[in-house]
């Protein structure tokens, strides 16, 4: 922010946190390099907000590793554990935690208060905060006279006041309605870049992960899925869940009949005798295998591509009119098969349509 | 944060913390156990004793005990017309203060009935005038020959007397009309808490108004309407007061005002008392065992913990009949008994047509005159204040532990706190008395015993009243704070103690009120030299004028209210923050 200072890295290695029996999350590695944002993407009760409770210290973990810019914050085995309020981090929580005893100004001033700050300086840093969140005719305003969205951007503004060089964030768009949720999202992002502070965010969106994130973490059942940036993730899930968790994807299975491990090629061939050709991104090739194609990937028309592979005759089922997008769901020799088109849909149920997916866009899951 | 920085220094400071942390760790569970110790000590050591006596058949006057046997509870059924009118008078008046609560209730909440807001603050009025002034009350009205009503009675030519409040109806009827207010208040929180939803579904599906009440409506608040059956039982099985004052002149006796008798009668039947306290207690605590397991589990549909805007029904005309209702029951539980204290105490001698001479205020005069009335109001006020104060320390201490630590042993500290509910007042203080004459420090007598006893029977009433507050306030608050850098002391200074003040402030008043107005316990455990005030008004009645009595009464009644206006000066705005941070 105002002054020059070295923007640490996070670095998560191991992490276990276990209640009594339950194992909320077991060995978890990730990094947020200096700078950057990276989300923790998964389902409730995933373990990702007891990650970042963890990284906050609001959480001991069960053994692991936790480093901030190089310096470990907890240490299972040499038994360091320093206390949430010594981190020197700043959060914004999913309930905003706004202090209903206190003006907005107050809130915001508290984490410099704590750090001594007092008169022209305080007032001067409360007010960049406030501004920075477009806050600043607030200020004076009791905190619990706010509504959902302005509460969010209080607790935004407490949390960047004291210019922490870590921003955790748990959920914090969650309760806000979808408009103000899309709105906020970019002004977050926006907001990020411009401190360049590095940043843990924790979010179930899809869209939010996407949208914000310049890495995702996507976790399941306290395990890491799949790491990576926004575009892997979409298009190269790595597993089920993932395509699955990740927008909509199709998933089918068959024998591995050709694969090409210089050029990345492997075709499959389903039980019932429908062939498809993909790509296996260096991913290790079985007897069998599983392809998944994301739904926004098929296409679907009445006259036939010009392709020589991946094209089927196809009886479409029924579409859905969905605003934005219509969903037509077709029958594919055994399976049924989703596709998402932008436009109306160009068929109508009953009819025979030609379905064709470019190869590179089917993309091998790890088994 | 400096990530440069000398390794080696950087080890040893950790392994400082890392020594801090397991210093503190060690500290938490000596805390933990101290604390555990203590309240076990209030709660279990008097009960101890009680328990010994009830199973004493030794030499009488002889400590400890040189035998042991369950000789004591056979002797109860030597008693059978202390059971018989026990179970006469708790049964006839839970019917009549669920009478009372029930159709308030459903009128208040269920109905388009007038003035609902200020009806529904009245309904509490009765609890704050308590039993106790309700049968000197209504003593003073319905006593058989020198009633007020029965007076006029006669005046209008009627012979006799039309009614009588030393009849064992009577007694539960004075006892009724003032639990009527808490069974109100419990009913009402249930038909709040259903969803309307629930029965608009059965008029959708063509159910008329009555089948709908019948086939939803009753069904769903049916546990939380015996919930409330069981705790207004439990609680006038344990009552003492209003048949001390009506019951014990005609030798009238229940359960409590039966262990009363023996254990302040001379010779003193210690064992007996005992085994009868110990009776009463087991049957209570079953009680509140059964109303904690029905409301914790089957009022499945109706509590989602939304508030919710119930139905009201139009009952066009009706709704003033309605009014009519309420009002009357305001009337009988509160205006009428304390109007009728005001009317005696300003009396030379209590009549019925009282001539302009028979007007006085000497009553007033006489009641700050007596040494001994002095004392005692001036030792209620103060040990009430020093109760509330030190009171409001341990149960916050307690509630915080209790919902916000993770430290081992905070179950069996909830249930120890909780325990002093399910024992009547006077057996407690049975067994305090019965322990504290044993003990090698000389405090019976004292205001010490006294304090002590307080601060244990109302232990409950201070940790679920700081509980509820700790409840909403929402864990993050306070662990924004922590990751802002501020110190568990800054914390608590700066947000912590801010957002309880509101229920501190109510759990004082609370346990300052009950303190200053209670008796059971008191009236055993106090001495000739720490006399209060609510056992000195019933020591008056019974040997003083009753003109006397009601002003007594009154100056009580005058200094709960003071308290009350005190503190509803105090800004009620924290409270609504509180509330709207979840």
């Amino acid at each position: 922010m105002t002054e020059a200072q070295t923007v640490p890295a996070i670095d998560v290695e191991n992490l276990s946190i276990r209640y009594g029996n339950v194992t909320a999350v077991e060995s978890v590695t990730f990094a947020v390099p200096a700078g950057q944002q990276l989300t923790l993407l998964g389902p409730s009760g995933c373990g990702k907000t007891s990650t970042l409770r963890a990284v906050a210290g609001l959480e001991t973990p069960t053994s692991g590793i936790i480093r901030v810019g190089g310096r470990p914050i907890y240490d299972g085995k040499r038994g360091t554990n320093i206390p949430a309020e010594q981190r020197g981090m700043s959060m914004v929580f999913q309930s905003y935690a706004i202090w209903p005893h206190m003006t907005v100004f107050e809130n915001v001033a508290y984490g410099l208060r704590v750090r001594k700050e007092s008169g022209a300086p305080l007032k001067e840093k409360v007010h960049h905060a406030l501004e920075m969140v477009k806050m600043e005719r607030y200020a004076e305003r009791n905190a619990s006279a706010l509504s959902g969205g302005q509460q969010q951007r209080v607790a935004l503004a407490r949390a960047i006041a004291f210019s922490p060089s870590v921003l955790l964030f748990d959920e914090p768009l969650s309760n806000l309605d979808a408009k103000l949720r899309a709105e906020m999202r970019i002004e977050l992002r926006e907001l990020q870049r411009r401190l360049g502070v590095t940043s843990l965010y924790v979010t179930h969106d899809l869209e939010e992960a996407l949208a914000m994130s310049d890495q995702i973490v996507v976790m399941r059942a306290g395990n890491v899925e799949q790491c990576g940036t926004p575009s892997e993730i979409y298009n190269y899930p790595r597993t089920a869940f993932v395509a699955d968790f990740v927008g909509s994807a199709n998933l089918i299975t068959g024998d591995v009949v050709e694969s090409d491990a210089a050029a990345g090629t492997v075709v499959i061939r389903t039980p019932d005798g429908m062939v498809i050709h993909g790509t296996t991104r260096g991913r290790p090739v079985g007897a069998t295998g599983t392809l998944s194609v994301r739904t926004v990937h098929l296409t679907l028309g009445s006259e036939q591509p010009a392709s020589d592979v991946n094209v089927w005759s196809v009886t479409v089922l029924r579409s859905v009119f969905l605003g934005d997008i219509s969903q037509v769901h077709v029958r594919w020799s055994d399976q049924d098969l989703i596709v998402r088109e932008i436009a109306r849909p160009s068929v109508t149920p009953g009819q025979t349509a030609y379905l064709h997916a470019s190869p590179s866009q089917c993309t091998l899951l790890e088994a | 944060m400096a990530s440069t920085g000398d390794a080696g220094a950087l080890d040893t400071a950790e392994q400082d913390r890392a020594r801090t942390r397991g210093r503190i760790r060690v500290f938490e569970a000596v805390a933990m156990v101290t604390i555990v110790a203590v309240v076990a000590g209030l709660v279990l050591y008097p009960i101890y004793f009680l328990l010994q006596a009830a199973f004493d058949v030794g030499l009488p006057d002889t400590r400890p005990p040189t035998a042991y046997g369950v000789q004591n509870f056979a002797k109860l059924f030597d008693y059978p017309q202390v059971i018989w009118n026990t179970l006469v008078v708790t049964f006839s008046s839970t019917l009549m203060a669920l009478v009372f609560g029930f159709v308030t209730a459903w009128i208040l909440t269920r109905t388009n009935v007038p003035f609902k807001r200020t009806l529904d603050q009245l309904m509490t009025v009765p609890y704050y005038v308590t039993p106790l002034l309700g049968a000197l009350a209504w003593s003073f009205l319905g006593a058989p020959e020198s009633g007020l009503i029965n007076q006029y009675w006669r005046w209008l030519g009627g012979s006799e007397a039309i009614v009588d409040i030393t009849s064992p109806m009577g007694i539960a009827w004075v006892m009724a009309l003032f639990e009527g207010s808490v069974a109100y208040v419990m009913i009402s929180a249930v038909m709040q808490s259903m969803d309307p939803a629930l029965e608009e579904a059965s008029q959708v599906m063509g159910a008329g108004r009555w089948r709908t009440m019948w086939r939803v409506t009753l069904p769903l608040v049916a546990p939380g309407v015996l919930g409330a059956a069981i705790f207004v039982f439990a609680e006038m099985l344990g009552s003492f007061s209003v048949a001390l004052v009506l019951g014990t002149p005609a030798r009238f006796y229940v359960i409590t005002t039966a262990i009363y008798h023996f254990v302040s009668q001379y010779p003193p039947r210690i064992p007996l008392a005992a085994a009868m306290g110990v009776s009463l207690f087991v049957v209570m605590f079953a009680m509140l065992w059964l109303y904690r397991r029905l409301t914790s589990r089957t009022s499945y549909v109706t509590v989602s913990g939304k508030a919710f805007r119930p139905r009201v029904m139009d009952m066009g005309r009706l709704r003033w009949v309605l009014f009519g209702i309420v009002a009357f029951y305001v009337f009988l539980s509160a205006i009428l008994p304390i109007t009728t204290l005001v009317f005696t105490s300003v009396q030379k001698l209590a009549v019925a047509f009282p001539a302009a001479s028979n007007f006085t205020l000497d009553n007033f005069r006489q009641a700050f005159a007596i040494n001994a009335v002095r004392t005692a109001m001036l030792n209620s006020v103060v040990l009430g204040m020093v109760t509330a104060t030190l009171g409001v320390a341990i149960t916050g201490l307690l509630a915080w532990i209790i919902l916000r630590s993770r430290l081992p042993g905070r179950g069996v500290l909830e249930y120890l706190a909780m325990f002093p509910q399910a024992v009547p007042r006077l057996v407690f203080a049975f067994g305090m008395m019965w322990a504290w004459i044993v003990f090698p420090i000389p405090l019976y007598g004292t205001f010490w015993v006294l304090l002590i006893a307080y601060l244990t029977v109302f232990m409950p009433l201070g940790v679920r009243t700081i509980s509820g507050v700790v409840l909403q306030l929402d864990k993050s608050l306070d662990e924004c704070g922590q990751v802002c850098g501020a110190s568990w002391a800054y914390r608590l200074r700066t947000i912590t103690a801010p957002l309880l003040r509101p229920g501190l402030l109510a759990a004082w008043l609370l346990i300052f009120v009950a303190s200053v107005r209670e008796l059971g316990a008191s009236i055993l455990l106090m001495g000739p030299d720490s006399k209060v005030m609510t056992p000195a008004i019933v020591e008056a009645w019974f040997s003083s004028s009753s003109e006397l009595t009601a002003a007594m009464a009154l100056i009580q009644t005058v200094v709960i209210t003071v308290a009350i206006l005190i503190f509803s000066l105090f800004p009620q705005r924290l409270a609504v923050h509180g509330a709207s941070a979840q």
